[in-house]
């Protein structure tokens, strides 16, 4: 399977849906011919690399997966019903936590904390946390402690996301003006910042598990240097394909998997569990930002609440330009000069529509659900975790 | 890799002496010998990186426009004989005076260095790390205000994006720290200085637009309040923490707290002070009219004075005349209200720090407070 696999990615113009019905099951030795094998043209085969080696460690042998094959015949929930009881306080508690004096700061800091966002991460953590917790006790109520790192992680996201738009240059978020473009940079900067140590203080006062306090503040080190990282480009094209799949974990997964496995560690002692958890998040988190990646060249300006191709104005080189750049070499030299010449923009996106780097990108997303429902189906069966195999099914129909 | 030799050089260089305070950086050099070694704290973990040799090399494109990430960075290299860092070099001074604690065991000393605790260390270079971020993050520009004639706004969206990016770098390695240091009220303490800084530094920025400087009063005790807030509250909860790392009692927490409130209020008050008791015939003076003695003085005047003062000292192409406007403020009380707070804080920081036991370091700051009540 490997060879006609193999010859599957050696023909760069063709397409190449067969590549679905490989499965990622290669002996030790077979990553090490292709890691040697790295041509120019081989981004694909890099990716397998970098997924047996980081995502698909050869310790877990397991069988494929079988989950499916016993939940099929009850439809499972739809995870934000399910988790709605849960987070209808979220908002309430996440705007206690933020308490200034001073009034406008107060109204900067509680801006995007309306109840309109798609809380996606709390929502994980909390079906994360009853789902082990079934698993664990059989009894699915959650631990106060729990629900503070479902309310942390939407306060370290929003203020990533309050700091973003400062960085570029955004008016808009979630279909209303940013704070940087009602209050001034200054003040939303200063706004993220507040968020951040509430966030911090937070977990110090309810969460007492050191560890667990340690894996939270890394959060937001990671999540940080994920940004950073956009700025330098890469010259070699394997390189640069490491690159996007690692600031890809840092800016999305890293937050997900880090709560997840979080939760986990206030309820069980076992170690596999916590893996489990935090593989369900990391490979549900990078699918997501992967998609992310494809709705910013698909989805029209009105869905996603921001201008299409964004990533692209902003210099930013994503899975579909990437998987592009093996069709169409000429893009190469836009994405190292940062699609800074006049009409790059343009010409890179047509040349992404003529290429199949959307269905590349959307293929590879799929790999990393189909690699987090192999990880949580070695839970206890539950409702809660059939949502969270349902929601990796969401989270690659969306389309806003 | 040029970035990273880049950075070092500019690191080795011999720092330029800033005309200042001679006593203050007497003291403060003093007092670096004590802990070990010049009290470099940032250049050890953080300027190593990959990400921030990126930005070494980014914010040399910013050189020759004119956004104030710049001024950070000079004085980054620059002012650092003055009050840079002075923050972590208290830490530590106050963690070498406090000694260890009674109650924790031998094996913890064992791992002293010259009198402190690695954990004491790491938290200076935290204290450090959180205040260079807000430094750096001040340097924030509102695009909207920006006006053709300052420059272009290119420079400024992109000083700004590596003003952020570098902000939160050294934040979000403050922040891994902080939990390396497996104390959750350390934590606690030093995430609400955090939150103190962002309201310090918010209330100050919105004091300084021209419309509130002119109506708003303020009293000594709310200037206090403020000035907490923005520049006391983290080194107090970090010399604070410092002892709680320590595992010290209640009682030297509070007393280390002590020390770093008036400490940092009495050195705002010094530095607020200096234009107005040099006495540099000739020199061009200028000040904030956010430095204390102008909110001291126009408290007791009342807007309506001051805004006839602000009228006489305009020059005929509506210039303001410092000079003019310094003998107002002069001929009042609120300079000397001014010096006699700068000199009321230097003592209690005294009087806090006479509590510990007699040693090099206690004199170290001794001698740091009582530099901020000379002039």
């Amino acid at each position: 399977s490997f060879l006609t696999w193999r010859l599957c990615c050696e023909q760069p113009l063709g397409r190449r849906a067969t590549i679905v019905s490989i499965k990622p099951e290669f002996p030790s030795e077979v990553h090490n011919v292709i890691s040697r094998q790295v041509t120019r043209d081989s981004i694909v085969i890099l990716f397998y690399c970098i997924c047996n080696t980081v995502c698909f460690p050869c310790r877990h042998k397991y069988p494929a997966c079988s989950c499916r094959k016993i939940h099929s015949d009850a439809k499972p929930k739809d995870p934000f019903t399910l988790a709605q009881k849960d987070l209808m306080s979220l908002y309430d508690d996440i705007k206690k936590e933020l308490f200034v004096s001073k009034e406008e700061l107060k109204s900067l800091c509680d801006y995007y904390f309306d109840g309109k966002g798609k809380a996606i991460r709390p929502m994980i953590v909390i079906l994360m946390a009853r789902a082990l917790n079934i698993h664990s006790n059989g009894a699915g109520d959650l631990l106060p402690g729990q629900r503070a790192v479902a309310m942390i992680s939407e306060m370290i996201h929003t203020a990533s996301l309050v700091h973003d738009d400062v960085i570029d240059g955004s008016d808009k978020r979630r279909g209303k003006r940013t704070i940087n473009d009602l209050w001034g940079e200054r003040k939303a900067i200063l706004a993220g910042d507040f968020i951040l140590s509430a966030a911090s203080m937070a977990l110090a006062r309810i969460v007492c598990v050191y560890s667990l306090l340690f894996l939270g503040v890394e959060i937001i080190f990671v999540c940080d240097t994920g940004e950073f990282m956009q700025l330098g480009s890469k010259e070699n094209e394997s390189e640069r394909f490491k690159h996007y799949l690692e600031k890809t974990f840092k800016k999305t997964a890293s937050l997900i998997a880090n709560s997840c496995k979080a939760v986990s560690i206030l309820v069980n002692a076992d170690p596999d569990v916590h893996e489990i958890a935090y593989q369900y998040g990391r490979n549900v988190g990078i699918a997501f930002q992967l998609v992310d990646d494809v709705l910013d060249f698909t989805a029209g300006a009105s869905q996603l609440g921001k201008p299409s191709a964004a990533d692209l104005k902003l210099g930013l080189a994503t899975g579909p330009v990437l998987f592009a750049c093996q069709q169409f070499p000429e893009l190469h030299a836009m994405i190292m000069r940062r699609f800074s010449s006049k009409g790059d923009v343009d010409r890179a996106w047509q040349y992404v529509v003529q290429s199949d780097g959307v269905e590349q990108t959307n293929f590879l997303a799929r790999r990393y659900c189909e690699e987090a429902i192999r990880h949580i189906s070695r839970l206890r069966p539950s409702a809660e975790r059939d949502a969270l195999i349902a929601l990796t099914h969401m989270v690659l129909a969306r389309d806003k | 890799m040029a970035a990273r030799c880049d950075r070092s050089c500019v690191v080795k260089q011999p720092i330029a002496k800033h005309p200042g305070p001679s006593n203050w950086s007497k003291a403060v050099s003093d007092a670096e010998k004590i802990v070990g070694y010049p009290t470099s704290f940032m250049s050890l973990r953080c300027l190593l990186s990959d990400e921030f040799s990126n930005v070494a090399m980014h914010v040399k494109k910013l050189v020759g426009t004119q956004h104030p990430l710049l001024n950070t960075a000079r004085g980054f290299v620059y002012d650092s004989r003055n009050n840079f860092q002075m923050r972590g070099l208290v830490v530590l001074l106050l963690s070498k005076a406090a000694g260890p604690s009674h109650t924790s065991s031998d094996a913890l000393a064992q791992d002293m260095v010259s009198g402190i605790y690695p954990s004491q260390r790491n938290l200076a270079e935290i204290t450090e790390l959180i205040h260079t971020a807000f430094l750096v993050h001040c340097g924030v520009v509102n695009l909207k205000e920006w006006t053709a004639s300052d420059g272009l706004l290119k420079d400024m969206e992109f000083g700004n994006k590596m003003a952020v990016l570098s902000g939160d770098f050294l934040l979000a390695n403050a922040c891994t720290g902080l939990a390396q240091l497996n104390n959750t009220k350390v934590v606690e303490l030093i995430s609400s200085a955090i939150g103190d800084l962002v309201q310090g530094i918010y209330y100050e920025n919105s004091n300084n637009t021209e419309e509130n400087n002119l109506t708003t009063k303020v009293d000594t005790t709310a200037w206090e309040e403020q000035t907490f807030l923005s520049h006391g509250a983290l080194l107090a909860k970090s010399c604070q923490a410092a002892m709680e790392l320590a595992q010290h009692d209640k009682k030297s927490q509070r007393l280390a707290y002590k020390y770093g409130k008036h400490l940092s209020l009495g050195h705002k008050l010094n530095s607020d002070l200096q234009p107005f008791v040099k006495s540099n015939v000739g020199e061009q003076v200028s000040f904030s009219f956010s430095a204390a003695p102008v909110v001291f003085h126009r408290h007791i005047v009342g807007p309506e004075r001051w805004q006839q003062q602000l009228q006489q000292a305009k020059t005929m192409r509506n210039q303001l005349d410092y000079s003019k406007l310094l003998a107002a403020v002069k001929s009042e009380k609120g300079l000397s209200l001014a010096v006699n707070l700068c000199c009321y804080h230097g003592n209690r920081a005294l009087e806090a720090i006479q509590a510990f036991p007699s040693s090099e370091a206690r004199s170290a700051l001794e001698n740091i407070a009582s530099a901020i009540t000379k002039f």
